[in-house]
């Protein structure tokens, strides 16, 4: 006897717009200029951001609890679609210049968005899993639809390193339906407290191939090594949608499974305190011998996802909120970092750090900007980031992680340096020629910028504004929808 | 009108922009001085009562605000220097609106730190006031301004994250509502727990006293500032790890200031000494000036640390007034520069053309080195006299270092302004225009406030008692 599944489309909604975003770009491709298929998908996003303030409380889900349109994913919902946006309106000024300028280019993105969002409104593995596998290819192809050399290596190191990613993740999760008979985060949550011990076993050894699988995808130490080749080899529009999409999802996939899923399942919240506390010193580290700014971005990002992983260690009510804060923030800061890189570069290696030197003189107002961005990624109040870093703290030493906190602040110092010699080296004076691009109109970019801007300084002024959205603990009780 | 007198530089640094080139400077001379004039009607008013409202509701974290007793003085001496260092900055620096702004944007930091009575807020204008500093040393620095400034950064930022730390734990180990200071002293942290949290907000403070061993960055700093010395002033103020010891870290953690007191007492006395010793050495005025100001502050966390009543009103005295000479004496180097075209203290003679520039640093020197009548002489002898009732010995080797003062402090004024000019050397101008009041008016403060000490006392020592009797220190 065949049930029919419940459809709901509420739920769907946002997701199916972005969805008919991406129909749209491959099937007008043919007749349209590209350029006007990034309006068209700006307004799509626009739209999916829409239905999903709509649907804030309704608590909604479709498919017997496989997609939940909970206020948790429509946070994390929302801060993706604001990454997105920002790359779409980067790329209408840059996308020329980096040889990417092709209707491909807009299907591919809003594809990746699709399978982002799927990650996080998923209420089950099979749906986190399909959401993962549609990002990650679309992710492989950006990468490489530049024609170059250093895009196509950039590429197929991410498609290789992602594809061992992915099995280990798929592995996992086959682990976990061995252990729980389930699939559902619910049904694994619910199940997770009384099993037998040979059970257990199974539990923790899929829990811990997923958070490696994982891993991978957010660039966590030791599994971060593609991320500098990637985001410094890809076109630098589509590094920043790695670099900011791309994680936003990984993270709400991690939170969905660790904070709900697993919550109580034993063993990987030692192995993940490892990890950060890897992530942490290599990132940091790695980031303070660079000198491309790029490359150095690039690490910085590694170095972000640390902080970004304090926060799933422990209680989700607390981490939950702490990790939607910062996520916006983070998307912020290193979308208009890299969408000032994108601007000024020459070529799409980026530029060197010794090349921003009296940036200032020549282009004030990215040399503040860019300043802004460099003193909220070091965590410098008033801006946003030192709310995100502060959150993250707070979760990490509420729950009992001190030595952890401990360690974090310490290589914060490390961070500041990196993020400070750029950033004063902007100011300095210089007599050597501009050796960034100088010609070109950058509407888009501008608009971008400010709106990254008015973010990381409205939100750090008064982080109320998103926080007090998040703040509500029971938001993140529900991540496993119990 | 509290908030109008911490948040008008920054907003009129914003705002200078707006103003054609030319008046920018006059837009920022009459910002500094409206936001003195403020200071000094809140303090004719007699200071303000607590202002809090909740910032970020659902951390707990709120925006209190309060001038009254040691955080009033501090202020108004903040917003005094500021304003002479806007006088001297217009007219010394090339293109100056940019360094004026940064000047505002900073005093607005440090009159918000002085202000501030939560934590996190206190610590967001901690911060605030290091971006600008940060600015004026890359934008305006020496040539080895990149290493003095990583350096000066790494150190702050390694102590004010350690004291991020320690501000969650207080608040969520004593189990307050927010982090506004009221709420904190009635949900005290006790045990060893304190101890831990006492020693993350001590790294911060210890570096921005600075203590040694935390005080290498303080002399690269300085000497890579700009010339004119007016970032240095603002340098001088940033000095506020012994108000914020006094204000926030005794009565938060009253056990273990006692249980720690005799190693800090010894480190403050040590620092005091030693800072005078390498002063003696210094052949360039920053550096030993900057090392003049390291062991001033020896004698400030010297007070602090010893929790005695004399001893800590002579520190907070010495602190608030110690700003005027110290940062004077920053632009008087600046002239001096300006002159001779060098820092080196063995240029020789300049007294024979510039007699007033010569007088003028000499008398200011003679507050530096605590010479009675004067206001350091308040609060050095203070401190000395509260010290000796805690601990005789350390008393005696700080009291040495009133001797090396006098030693370097001489024999630097005696090689530059002293002896005979060299031949073929530049010919020197004497002061003219505004160099007059930037030296005189602090000067005139310096020597007012160490005669007739009452009206700072007043503020200082209700304060003082206040706090040191909710701990019980002796």
């Amino acid at each position: 006897m065949l049930t029919v599944p419940d459809v709901a489309l509420a739920p769907l909604l946002p997701i199916l717009i972005v969805l008919a975003g991406a129909l749209s770009s491959t099937l007008l491709g043919f007749w349209l200029p590209r350029r006007t298929l990034t309006f068209v998908n700006l307004v799509a996003l626009v739209l999916s951001g829409a239905a999903m303030v709509t649907l804030w409380n309704s608590g909604e889900s479709a498919f017997a609890g496989g997609l939940r349109a909970d206020n948790a994913a429509l946070l994390l919902g929302l801060t993706i679609l604001v990454g997105s946006a920002l790359t779409l309106l980067v790329s209408l000024d840059t996308a020329y210049r980096a040889r990417v300028s092709f209707p491909e280019f807009d299907a591919m993105l809003m594809y990746a968005v699709t399978g982002c969002l799927l990650i996080a409104f998923s209420g089950d593995l099979i749906v986190m899993l399909i959401g993962l596998e549609i990002m990650s290819l679309s992710g492989y192809v950006l990468a490489t639809l530049q024609q170059s050399r250093r895009a196509e290596e950039a590429g197929l190191k991410y498609f290789l390193l992602g594809a061992v990613g992915s099995a280990t993740l798929i592995y996992g999760i086959a682990f976990l339906y061995g252990a729980t008979g389930s699939l559902s985060y619910a049904g694994i949550a619910e199940r997770a407290s009384g099993l037998t011990p040979a059970n257990l076993g199974i539990l923790v050894a899929g829990a811990l191939l997923l958070l490696a699988g994982f891993g991978f995808k957010v660039a966590l130490a030791p599994f971060h090594q593609w991320t500098p080749d990637v985001y410094g080899g890809a076109p630098t529009s589509v590094s920043l949608f790695l670099s900011t999409v791309v994680k936003v999802a990984a993270f709400a996939g991690l939170l969905r499974v660790f904070g709900g899923a697993l919550a109580d399942a034993p063993g990987w919240q030692p192995v993940l305190q490892v990890l950060t506390a890897a992530t942490l010193i290599v990132g940091n580290l790695a980031a303070l011998f660079q000198t491309n700014f790029k490359r150095m971005l690039a690490y910085s990002a590694v170095a972000h996802t640390g902080f970004l992983a304090l926060t799933l260690l422990g209680q989700p009510d607390l981490g939950g909120a702490a990790l939607s804060y910062y996520l916006l923030v983070y998307t912020f800061m290193t979308a208009a970092a890299l969408a000032i890189v994108a601007a000024l570069q020459r070529g799409e290696e980026g530029m060197e750090i010794s090349d921003l030197r009296g940036l200032y003189h020549r282009h004030p107002a990215y040399a503040v900007a860019l300043a802004v961005c460099l003193a909220s990624l070091a965590g410098l109040p008033p801006f946003a980031g030192f709310f995100g870093k502060y959150l993250a703290f707070q979760a990490a030493f509420q729950n009992g992680y001190v030595g952890l906190s401990i360690l974090a602040a310490l290589s914060s110092v490390a961070a500041l340096v990196y993020y400070l010699r750029p950033g004063m080296l902007l100011f300095m004076p210089d007599r050597t020629p501009a050796r960034e691009y100088a010609h070109g109109q950058r509407p888009a970019t501008t608009l971008a910028l400010a709106v990254c801007l008015v973010g990381v300084t409205v939100l750090g002024i008064l982080p109320n504004l998103w926080y007090g959205w998040g703040a509500n603990p029971d938001i993140w009780r529900v991540l496993a929808g119990r | 009108m509290i908030h109008l007198f911490i948040f008008l530089p920054l907003l009129g640094s914003l705002l200078m922009g707006l103003f054609p080139r030319q008046w920018r400077d006059e837009v920022a001379v009459a910002v500094s001085l409206l936001t003195l004039g403020l200071g000094v009607a809140l303090w004719a008013s007699g200071g303000t009562g607590l202002f809090s409202v909740p910032w970020v509701e659902a951390l707990g974290i709120t925006y209190s605000v309060q001038l009254s007793g040691v955080s009033l003085v501090l202020a108004l001496v903040t917003a005094f220097m500021t304003f002479v260092a806007v006088l001297y900055g217009r007219q010394r620096v090339e293109n100056p609106a940019v360094m004026l702004a940064l000047v505002l944007s900073m005093e607005t930091g440090l009159l918000g730190i002085f202000a501030a009575r939560d934590l996190v807020l206190f610590y967001v204008f901690f911060e605030d006031a290091l971006l600008p500093a940060l600015l004026m040393l890359a934008m305006f620095g020496g040539p080895s301004r990149m290493r003095a400034l990583v350096k000066f950064a790494a150190y702050t930022l390694l102590g004010s994250l350690m004291m991020l730390l320690s501000i969650i734990g207080v608040k969520w180990l004593g189990g307050s509502p927010t982090f506004a200071l009221a709420d904190l002293l009635q949900h005290p942290v006790t045990g060893p727990a304190q101890t831990w949290l006492y020693l993350g907000f001590l790294a911060a403070m210890a570096v921005k006293l600075p203590l040694w061993p935390m005080h290498a960055w303080l002399p690269d700093f300085h000497e890579q500032n700009h010339a004119s010395g007016v970032p240095d002033v603002m340098g001088t103020l940033y000095k506020v790890g012994g108000y914020g010891l006094f204000t926030f870290a005794l009565p938060l953690f009253p056990d273990a200031s006692l249980e720690l007191r005799p190693i800090l007492m010894g480190l403050a006395a040590f620092t005091a000494l030693y800072a005078a010793w390498i002063a003696f050495r210094q052949t360039d005025w920053k550096r030993l000036l900057a090392y003049a100001g390291l062991s001033h502050m020896g004698f400030v966390a010297l007070g602090v640390f010893s929790m005695n009543e004399t001893a800590v009103i002579g520190a907070m005295y010495l602190l608030a007034f110690q700003n005027l000479y110290t940062g004077a004496l920053f632009l008087g180097v600046g002239m001096l520069q300006e002159r001779v075209g060098s820092l080196d203290t063995r240029v020789g003679g300049v007294m024979t053309q510039a007699g007033a520039l010569g007088g003028l640093t000499m008398a200011l020197w003679f507050a530096s080195i605590a010479v009675p009548g004067m206001a350091g002489f308040v609060g050095e002898f203070s401190v000395l006299l509260g010290t000796y009732q805690v601990s005789p010995w350390l008393a005696f080797v700080a009291g040495l270092t009133t001797i090396a003062a006098a030693a370097y402090a001489l024999n630097a004024f005696q090689t530059t302004f002293w002896g005979g000019r060299p031949d073929g050397a530049v010919k020197v101008r004497d002061l003219r225009g505004a160099e007059w009041p930037v030296l005189a008016l602090p000067l005139a403060a310096a020597l007012f406030f160490g005669v007739y000490s009452a009206p700072a006392l007043n503020l200082i020592q209700p304060a003082v008692r206040g706090v040191l009797s909710a701990i019980g220190g002796n």
